[in-house]
């Protein structure tokens, strides 16, 4: 008998406990290195937040995505909270397994002045459901290296002048010390495909979903052209990016420039190139242009299991300001919070670019830059076209030919 | 292991009757595991992957969100421009390259150990089988880091000769060849074992009397060996031909999701992953994944078919 | 060296010695050949030993090194880092599913082999046929749908059941199994084991699985490899939290390129070891089995 009055007792006790605690797993979705924000932010969260524990569930970059998008697709299996990068968030948009964030109880619409404005019309779907926070944004900026552009007596500014005269310093510097003036060719298209879109447009469709790749593109023509001049010229490295060639080239200084979204300064210090503190500038990009390079949301799955709680956890991280700043200083994911971007942090210099106030340059960028309109083919025509730009590049082959032939190919899929 | 102990008889026609039930239906209960198995997670899985072939589907609109299109899918597929052929013909230049170094290397390489190095032979087929039973993730690592243009090994003992650097994974014609030397390396030694099983089922006598006969080496590995291992080179052949069309998992870690460098080592198999899961085109994808199992089907067909043609004249 | 089972010979034929002096005059360029093609097939496993034990700056370096260093000890530090000390986690998860996978794949189609080779009965032909048809069935064609019986009907995304029982009977295992039965058993085995008034699943158990103890070595070995290489099947039943993830995934994420900013290659080439390692050890112990069992049954029909 006391036996099992104890056991009562203890269950008793133990049910009651459970339940004024109320234990909440939240499950939140990442890749690399977002995931490291996160984990950055955790311990604050655990202070406003002691019952709930977060589970993250982290994959490669790629296989994230796959994985997210068959969850979408059955409807099953999601995580209380997705991370979606913006590559991603336009398909994810036109889709229906993520929360609507307009509606009740989210109410989002109070939260949209708070961001950047671009952030917002991306996780916009076309019927005007907003599916996502945004988190991070990635302002296009142009690095060099301040060491080698002296040493071959060029001067940064005028060399961003326009195009012509990057290749023309590019020359200069391969000359007089022997660098390389980028990476790859393949890099100038990069960047001329990014930049200085018309109104409507995106990078390969415009906003009545018209394919803007073919020969009569200024826009592709112009970027191919260039990146072949470049190539030509001998002026790039030919060396594809995220490969140990990349890093030993910035380890080394073997290549002067880099164009990229604002967080490659973050990887640099933090395990590309550490060494290099202080030989780094940046610089807005050539012609006066400004680009998008990268950017994270978050979202919620219709079928998640918590999902107030899941609205909680993203309010944390994309409106909280010290949030914000927690995931900026982790690893340079710039915040896409306005108030975030007011932080005393801007105002300081950033050792790593010799303290150069770079953050203010980008903060100026990112206010500057247009939203560009996402189509949910855009990784098709990616692939697509950079294929053909490979074959211009490695291959001599015509580039009016090798655009006409992207541009039959997109139409095939793009149905 | 002596232990088939008659067990304790129980009244015989009762027994009787209960084995005749039990051995009618064994084998039925015996096999049907597999029957299960196959109607849960196989035969659901074909059905909806050939209705998925004729419909289009963003997998992202849910399910039932599908539209019929017919044989649109497969017109896609096999019009001229697509993707499709590409990485059709990349499979194959690639499934080549590896494939028939690999038969070229492995027949003379079991030939030798067989007539000459058989005391050995236990240690250098386990020597030479490790690469095929190693993880696939791992070693294409391994090779990433070998043919690393400035700082691999590969390229550093070219530069000890004076030649190079070859940049492997870059130049889109050699970015096929470095994900061929992977599949080579793996394989080669399956295909030793495989033919010196076949070599051992040849009766010395044959030899035998060919070295009676005055028949050289060579003369023995033409007019005997070849002609009676063809069967276990019908087996082998048809293994490289289905695993090579079905490749994957090399190109995709040692290349990414694109196939590297101007896309010359996207295979079809690639190519319909990144359909379905990247593009989001599942019903695409499907008519595809149905193709290449045509074109594998053929080709099987067609080795069969010269294997069998080539039999009637030895 | 090898291990001493591996010195044996496979089929233990003497030659000849008169035959044998015949080759003695190319032997030089036979060992060479063969000398190349091993040396070949064993550089990458040295040089992922040499590189584990290298620190991180010297894996990749001109010249290269290619003697052990001392940085075991940190490379191992760094796994458990890069991977928030569930490396061994991971580890056990891989052998839990491979081995599950192994045992039941061995009992299910040594059972449904043993079925085909030794009883007649109606409609045999067509469902051994049946099943050697969805052996050219392309995997590739099943990946969505079968994440959407595994999701939706029975709900078992994300745990390690979805990698091991679908294989449980599978084509290739039944069929390896009954051209072996086939040719190493006599019926009149099982004749007079019925006549002992053995049940047909005594005989299984008492006369069969005894004997077909070198072809389940051989079956049990392919099946544990496959299981533990499995790379796609994990990626898509998404056992993708750091408690539930399979190596081969694991090295994926550690490794994952684009967007990975602890790509470190010291925990990385550890990690390669660690995923090799159980492989290496399994097969040497059993080689001479598997070697002679997977092409016993693959000829003879």
């Amino acid at each position: 008998m006391k036996k099992i009055a104890t056991f009562a007792l203890v269950s008793a006790l133990l049910a009651s406990t459970a339940h004024a605690q109320e234990k909440i797993t939240l499950t939140v979705a990442a890749f690399p290195s977002l995931d490291s924000a996160i984990k950055a932010i955790i311990p604050a969260w655990n202070k406003k937040y002691p019952n709930v524990t977060i589970k993250l569930q982290a994959q490669e970059f790629a296989d994230h995505h796959n994985a997210m998008t068959t969850a979408l697709a059955t409807g099953q299996g999601l995580p209380d909270v997705m991370a979606v990068e913006i590559g991603y968030v336009g398909k994810f948009a036109e889709g229906r397994g993520l929360e609507d964030l307009n509606k009740a109880p989210y109410n989002a619409a109070q939260y949209k002045k708070l961001f950047t404005p671009f952030t917002v019309a991306q996780a916009t779907s076309s019927d005007q459901r907003f599916i996502a926070m945004p988190t991070d944004i990635g302002p296009g900026t142009f690095l060099y290296r301040k060491d080698i552009l002296d040493k071959a007596g060029v001067n940064p500014a005028t060399m961003m002048k326009d195009w012509d005269s990057y290749i023309a310093a590019g020359k200069i510097i391969k000359a007089k010390t022997g660098a390389a003036l980028i990476n790859t060719a393949q890099g100038i298209y990069g960047v001329m495909s990014r930049t200085n879109l018309k109104p409507g447009e995106g990078i390969y469709f415009d906003s009545k979903n018209n394919l803007l790749v073919g020969p009569d593109n200024a826009r592709f023509l112009r970027a191919f052209t260039l990146s072949k001049q470049v190539r030509d010229a001998g002026l790039d490295a030919k060396i594809g990016e995220w490969s140990n060639e990349w890093y030993d080239a910035f380890k080394k200084g073997t290549v002067a420039t880099q164009f990229s979204g604002a967080w490659l300064t973050g990887a640099l210090q933090n395990w590309m190139a550490p060494d290099t503190k202080g030989l780094w500038r940046v610089q807005n990009l050539p012609e006066g242009g400004y680009a998008l390079w990268g950017g994270t949301f978050y979202a919620i799955p219709s079928a998640a299991k918590n999902k107030a709680m899941a609205w909680e956890f993203i309010k944390f991280m994309t409106t909280d300001k010290s949030s914000q700043i927690t995931a900026f200083t982790d690893n340079g994911a710039f915040p896409a919070l306005l108030t975030a971007q007011n932080d005393g942090i801007f105002n300081k210099g950033v050792p790593f670019l010799g303290e150069q106030k770079a953050r203010a340059l980008w903060r100026d960028a990112a206010r500057k830059t247009q939203p560009i309109d996402v189509n949910k083919y855009d990784s098709v025509a990616d692939q697509i076209v950079n294929t053909e730009l490979t074959n211009v590049l490695e291959q001599g082959k015509d580039i009016k030919q090798a655009l006409s032939d992207a541009r039959a190919q997109i139409l095939r899929r793009a149905r | 292991m002596q232990e088939c102990v008659p067990l304790p008889t129980s009244p015989p026609r009762r027994r009787w009757s209960y084995d005749r039930f039990q051995q009618r239906f064994a084998p039925y209960i015996f096999t049907s595991p597999f029957f299960i198995l196959f109607l849960i997670f196989g035969l659901f899985p074909l059905g909806f992957s050939l209705f998925l072939a004729f419909h289009l589907w963003n997998p992202l609109d849910g399910l039932g969100n599908w539209r019929y299109v017919g044989w649109e899918n497969f017109q896609l597929a096999l019009g001229a421009p697509d993707q499709f052929w590409v990485s059709l013909k990349n499979t194959v230049w690639i499934g080549l390259l590896s494939g028939v170094p690999q038969h070229l290397v492995a027949l003379p390489l079991a030939f030798v150990i067989n007539q000459a190095l058989r005391r050995y032979q236990g240690a250098i087929s386990t020597i030479l089988f490790l690469p095929y039973i190693t993880n696939a993730v791992a070693i294409t690592i391994v090779f990433g880091m070998l043919y690393s243009e400035n700082l691999g090994l590969l390229n550093y003992a070219l530069s000890v000769v004076g030649l190079g650097p070859v940049r492997w994974l870059a130049v889109p014609d050699l970015v096929p060849v470095s994900v061929a030397v992977v599949v080579f390396w793996r394989y080669v030694g399956w295909n030793v074992i495989l033919y010196l099983s076949g070599l051992q089922a040849i009766s010395e006598d044959v030899y035998e009397a060919a070295t009676v006969d005055g028949a050289s080496n060579v003369q023995k590995f033409f007019y005997i060996t070849l002609p009676l291992l063809r069967p276990m080179m019908f087996y082998a052949f048809t293994l490289t031909i289905v695993g090579n069309m079905q490749l994957f998992e090399e190109p995709f870690i040692m290349t990414g999701q694109g196939g590297g460098s101007g896309g010359t080592a996207l295979t079809s198999a690639m190519h319909i992953y990144n359909v379905a899961f990247r593009d989001l085109d599942m019903g695409y994808s499907s008519a595809m994944a149905w193709l290449l199992f045509l074109a594998i089907f053929v080709l099987s067909m067609i080795n069969n078919y010269l294997f069998s043609r080539g039999g009637g004249r030895s | 060296m090898t291990t001493q089972p591996l010195e044996t010979p496979i089929a233990a034929a003497p030659r000849p010695p008169r035959q044998k002096s015949r080759f003695n005059g190319g032997r030089v360029g036979l060992w060479v050949f063969v000398g190349i093609a091993c040396f070949l097939s064993l550089v990458p496993f040295y040089l992922m030993f040499v590189w584990a034990t290298l620190p991180s700056e010297k894996i990749f370096a001109v010249p290269p090194n290619l003697w052990f260093g001392n940085a075991f000890v940190e490379n191992l530090q760094k796994m458990m880092e890069a991977t928030n000390n569930m490396a061994l986690r991971q580890f056990w998860n891989s052998l839990y599913i491979a081995t599950l996978s192994t045992v039941t794949t061995l009992f299910f189609c040594s059972l449904a082999g043993f079925a085909f080779a030794m009883y007649d009965f109606k409609g045999k032909q067509y469902l051994f046929g049946f099943i050697l048809i969805t052996m050219l069935i392309p995997p590739l064609v099943m990946d969505i749908p079968s994440f959407l019986v595994m999701n939706n009907f029975l709900k078992w995304i994300g745990t390690p059941r979805t990698l091991w029982v679908p294989g449980m009977a599978n084509a290739f295992g039944i069929f390896l199994m009954r051209q072996y039965i086939v040719s190493a058993l006599p019926k009149s085995l099982i004749e007079a084991a019925r006549l002992d008034g053995a049940s047909e699943f005594g005989i299984y158990t008492r006369v069969v699985l005894p004997l077909i103890r070198p072809i389940l070595a051989t079956l049990g070995v392919v099946t544990f490899v496959g299981s533990w290489n499995n790379f796609k099947g994990a990626l898509i039943m998404r056992l993708s939290e750091d408690s539930t993830m399979t190596l081969p995934l694991s090295l994926r994420k550690i490794t994952g390129g684009a967007s990975n900013v602890n790509a470190d290659w010291g925990a990385t080439l550890m990690m390669v070891v660690l995923t090799v390692i159980p492989l290496l050890i399994i097969f040497l112990f059993a080689s001479r089995q598997v070697i002679s069992g997977l092409t016993s049954g693959a000829v003879k029909d």
